[in-house]
């Protein structure tokens, strides 16, 4: 059965985009096949951690909201830009980052039946076995549809305030979703924190498991976005910390 | 029915789009999409310009979900589907027994159109066939045809939550060519089995069979029926639940023209079509199906709304009559408690 994964979280800045990229490459390199659609159509950024660029992009998700193209049309098969082998494979749909475009999808809307459509025509398509969902960040009917329709929800706050009122927000939202299975994963936190009794914090505080608790990280910061952090950097404790999430996710129903 | 709030019925909607059986819905729809056998209805221009594309699937539970698949908003008129909801109606206004002495129960195994009366008692055999429903009609009380039409507007706001217009130009189309309806009307008169207001009545009946809905209301119309007689939204009452299981009778047997048979046979979910396209299905305490689909079979049934209700009452089990284990369950199908389905 395929898993499909969406990774949010309530506020922007979080690391979703890298927590997207890092885990579905993770999870390719073990020889799956897996499918990243970028659905933050208001801002749209993961295509650059694939090294997608503009002029090698065609169709995109917009155009297949908009009843222009299929799913599939807008698809690319990123796995060779990020050094994934077969059988492993990786496809990634994304948003466009023309402003006309952008400002059509944010005017008229669209259905988010059809975005659900998108999804499971997408995995049928490609025969994916893990589908990930990176989303806007923030609660919006887009943003509850990818709650709904997930096996998974990767949730990722900071070990800030305004990120705890909101995670929990969003939590209590998802639990009305029926959201199967939650995990948490803890981003840029601080060298004088300590991270054991912050994880056990974290867990106990919204009665849910944390999967990976991540430092803030000046190597991650040098990469900018170029490229995947596991790929460039095999041997980092962060890519350590990206390989126990992904195996939490991968692990359960 | 339980006051959900903002939040709550947004979420009840986004679980209803995630659920895998709106996913089962949009590959039913994608399958029959490409459908291209029957025909539009031409017998008068309005009905003609009907696009045989347009497609809509809408399934409403008892609970109130609803799941929508393509052209579910877009508008058309009722047709004969009327002619089940203003029986009811008229039971209402005047109990089984005088309904029952004025229009039988009886399938005619004839076209909707043709001129024939009971040769015993002079009723038209049945409310479903045009004979029956302008009989029907006739029995609607009010003061003057406005207010029986307003009576007959409201009626179906309870069973849909929304108030409906009438396409005037399919009303005046239908009373301008409805010399047949006129004939049936004037024999009946005949034999004492309509009132005098021939006129009134006729122009009532075109009305009723000019209002417009989509197949969202469909759904919600067959819903209400399968909940008892109460809008699984709105929480109100549309018909009175003595008269529920007469509407319902009377779809199964006569509700699919002379295809009916056949279709409780087949589907064995009680069931009324329209002309312009549309089809109400309702299986009792489980759900209501509405579908649009212009493009009609030589007994006027919608040739895409068969197959997709051919296919629901085959794979969740539908048919009123079915005692074995469906392919799949419909709780959890609708309710999405298992995830791995639909994939």
């Amino acid at each position: 059965m395929p898993k499909v994964v969406s990774v949010h979280s309530y506020r922007g800045g979080t690391g979703k985009s890298n927590f997207t990229a890092n885990l579905s490459t993770t999870i390719a390199a073990q020889g799956f096949r897996v499918g990243v659609i970028d659905t933050d159509v208001p801002s749209p950024g993961i295509h650059n951690l694939f090294c997608l660029e503009q002029e090698e992009v065609d169709k995109t998700l917009n155009d297949y909201l908009w009843g222009e193209a299929s799913i599939d049309e807008a698809a690319y098969d990123v796995s060779a830009k990020v050094g994934v082998e077969l059988p492993g494979q990786i496809f990634l749909v994304p948003s466009s980052v023309k402003p006309d475009d952008i400002a059509r999808i944010l005017q008229v809307g669209y259905d988010v039946g059809k975005m659900n459509d998108g999804f499971r025509s997408l995995v049928r398509q490609l025969k994916l076995d893990f589908l990930f969902i990176d989303t806007h960040p923030g609660l919006s009917k887009e943003t509850f549809l990818s709650i709904a329709i997930s096996h998974v929800l990767l949730l990722i706050l900071r070990p800030d305030k305004q990120d705890y009122q909101g995670t929990a927000v969003t939590i209590d939202v998802a639990r009305q979703l029926k959201v199967r299975r939650m995990l948490l994963a803890i981003n840029k936190a601080h060298s004088e924190l300590n991270l054991d009794a912050l994880q056990a914090k974290v867990s106990e505080t919204y009665k849910e498991s944390v999967a990976g608790i991540f430092p803030l990280s000046e190597d991650f910061a040098r990469l900018a976005s170029e490229g995947v952090f596991c790929v460039k950097y095999p041997a980092h404790p962060l890519t350590k910390e990206f390989q126990r999430v992904a195996k939490a996710i991968m692990e359960g129903d | 029915m339980a006051d959900l709030g903002s939040f709550g019925s947004l979420a009840s909607t986004i679980n209803a789009v995630a659920s895998p059986f709106r996913g089962y819905l949009n590959d039913l729809y994608n399958k029959h999409r490409v459908l291209k056998k029957g025909k539009v209805a031409d017998y008068i221009p309005e009905l003609a310009l009907a696009s045989p594309e347009s497609f809509g699937i809408c399934v409403v539970s008892t609970d109130g979900q609803a799941f929508e698949v393509g052209d579910c908003e877009q508008t058309f008129t009722i047709q004969s589907i009327s002619k089940a909801f203003v029986f009811g109606l008229a039971l209402e206004d005047h109990g089984r027994k005088y309904v029952n002495s004025k229009v039988g129960m009886e399938p005619t195994g004839e076209a909707f159109n043709s001129i024939i009366l009971d040769e015993a008692t002079n009723r038209p055999y049945n409310p479903m066939v045009n004979s029956g429903a302008i009989a029907t009609t006739d029995l609607i009380k009010g003061r003057n045809g406005t207010e029986r039409l307003k009576r007959i507007l409201e009626m179906f706001e309870r069973y849909t939550g929304r108030a409906h217009d009438i396409n005037v130009p399919v009303f005046l189309s239908e009373k301008q060519t409805g010399h047949r309806n006129r004939a049936m009307a004037f024999l009946m008169l005949n034999f004492g089995m309509v009132g005098e207001k021939i006129d009134e009545t006729l122009d009532l009946y075109f009305q009723q069979c000019s209002m417009l809905v989509n197949a969202k209301d469909l759904a919600m119309m067959s819903a209400t029926l399968a909940n008892g007689g109460v809008n699984p939204v709105t929480g109100v009452r549309a018909i009175d639940e003595r008269y529920v299981q007469d509407v319902i009778s009377l779809m199964l047997t006569c509700g699919m023209y002379d295809a009916s048979g056949e279709w409780a046979y087949r589907v064995g979910i009680p069931a009324k079509s329209g002309v312009a396209g549309g089809i109400t299905a309702v299986a009792s305490g489980k759900l209501g199906i509405g579908i649009f689909s212009p493009p009609l079979d030589a007994k006027g049934n919608s040739t895409r709304g068969i197959k997709v209700c051919e296919e629901l009452s085959r794979d969740f089990g539908l048919h009123m009559f079915n005692t074995a284990t469906p392919k799949h369950d419909l709780t959890s199908w609708m309710n999405g408690d298992d995830h791995s389905l639909g994939w």
